[in-house]
């Protein structure tokens, strides 16, 4: 159920895509993301060619679409509604498709690489080019602990339901915002216990 | 020859006014193994907290722990964090790197050693806990099992010459306590164990302690504290099964 939210596909996929290094990877998509933001609405060039060179990306990773629109859907609610009122705004009109075009090319080029490349493999290349170690661990860190988080908040969430016995909607926000409280109480006291274990093996 | 684990009247309490600790002292000879036992909340946790300094915040208090014979102080804290392996309850809490391999290899890496080195130990404590073949593999996709490996994993990679464990066996099933106890014996270091479990102390430990409301109530032979009906139910424990069904004059196997 967490996997299927926040997890990559590529736990169980073999491709060429997959066997590409990351470096490589990481490098084209930044390409491709600066590229689409700063083109101009006309260089439709620009956007078909990025958009076929994802089309054959897609294919030979082996990821199925379905799964790509699926996580799309699920990325896309934010960027989609600055399309909409691009799209009612007299002065902005017609520039939505830009928006919406724009937009669907670089998650797409993001969604393609974290599900063909390991997420360690991702970190491995940020070392590399010297981002602060800080940052690393904090990215790190929040990868690990978010797949942690999210099963606490369903092992709560069910804990919850079987005890709910009644529909009402505002029963309903209540226990979504005690949850909601108590995840964040639960997350600041693992914290400290990571802090500790961390500390326990010399960190520094 | 220093102890192990010297404990001189340990007292402590938490922010909240909690009384954790309370006079509590013990010594634990290099080589022991010994079982530490009591119910929830006795404070054998907050006991273990203190071995490797993680407890009280601040260390500068009266030597009332000792390590091989040296205080843990705020100066020698890194030197005490390498002698005293820590495995905790959690194994969640424990393993925060995205692979097993980067996690096992924090420890060397934080104690400043090269490359080679780490490396060599990292493959060296993954193939004592049966676990060579995984290190490439992300932590959160690890059993519960791995991951109690992976931790003590971990840990032996910094080599320590304690090793302090909370609940090593809860939430293990009946398999993966038998390989995780397999493993426990074959470690050399001087350990503590923390745990609910009576059977692993009978089987591992030769001598128990047992503590109840944050003091020492009794410290003695594995086989007679837990052959001691009275004792072990007045401290939220029971005599365990393998004990009942021994012949009295038998050696334990």
């Amino acid at each position: 159920m967490i996997d299927h939210w926040v997890g990559h596909h590529h736990s169980r996929l073999e491709s060429p895509m997959f066997r590409l290094p990351a470096a490589l990877k990481l490098g084209a998509a930044l390409v491709i993301i600066v590229g689409t933001v700063v083109a101009r609405p006309w260089w439709v060039g620009w956007f078909v060619g990025a958009a076929l060179l994802l089309a054959v990306t897609v294919v030979l990773s082996r990821i199925p679409p379905l799964f790509l629109l699926k996580r799309l859907a699920w990325l896309s609610p934010l960027v989609l509604s600055v399309a909409l009122v691009n799209a009612v705004q007299p002065a902005a009109r017609g520039s939505w498709v830009v928006v919406a075009v724009k937009s669907t090319i670089c998650l797409l080029t993001v969604t393609v690489v974290a599900n063909t490349t390991p997420f360690s493999k991702i970190l491995r290349v940020l070392r590399r080019i010297r981002v602060p170690d800080l940052l690393i661990t904090t990215i790190a860190l929040m990868h690990r602990y978010l797949f942690v988080l999210a099963e606490e908040a369903e092992r709560m969430r069910r804990a919850r339901a079987s005890r709910t016995f009644t529909r009402r909607r505002r029963a309903r926000w209540q226990t979504l915002s005690t949850v909601v409280g108590q995840l964040f109480v639960r997350a600041s006291e693992r914290a400290e216990r990571i802090y500790d274990a961390m500390c326990a093996r010399g960190w520094k | 020859m220093n102890a192990a684990i010297q404990i001189t009247n340990l007292s402590y309490r938490y922010h909240d006014g909690t009384e954790a600790l309370r006079g509590v002292s013990f010594g634990i000879a290099p080589g022991e193994c010994v079982g530490l036992l009591g119910p929830n909340g006795s404070g054998k946790s907050t006991l273990l907290l203190h071995l490797n300094g993680i407890l009280p915040e601040k260390l500068d208090y009266n030597g009332a722990v000792q390590i091989l014979g040296q205080p843990v102080t705020a100066d020698n804290i890194e030197t005490i964090r390498r002698q005293v392996g820590l495995v905790f309850q959690d194994p969640d809490d424990q393993l925060f790197c995205p692979t097993v391999e980067e996690d096992v290899a924090f420890g060397p890496q934080q104690s400043g050693l090269s490359e080679a080195e780490t490396k060599a130990r990292v493959e060296r404590a993954l193939a004592q806990v049966g676990l060579a073949e995984h290190g490439r593999r992300a932590t959160h996709h690890l059993s519960h099992g791995e991951k109690r490996r992976a931790c003590l994993a971990g840990v032996l990679a910094c080599e320590p010459t304690v090793l302090v464990l909370d609940e090593p066996t809860s939430d293990l099933d009946p398999r993966g306590r038998r390989e995780f106890k397999a493993l426990l014996r074959q470690i050399a270091a001087t350990k503590l164990i923390a745990t609910h479990d009576l059977e692993l102390v009978v089987e591992l430990c030769s001598r128990a302690i047992i503590l109840d409301r944050g003091s020492v109530v009794a410290d003695g032979p594995v086989v007679e504290l837990l052959n001691d009906e009275e004792l072990m139910l007045a401290h939220g424990l029971e005599r365990p099964h393998i004990l009942r069904h021994r012949h009295p004059h038998g050696e334990h196997q």
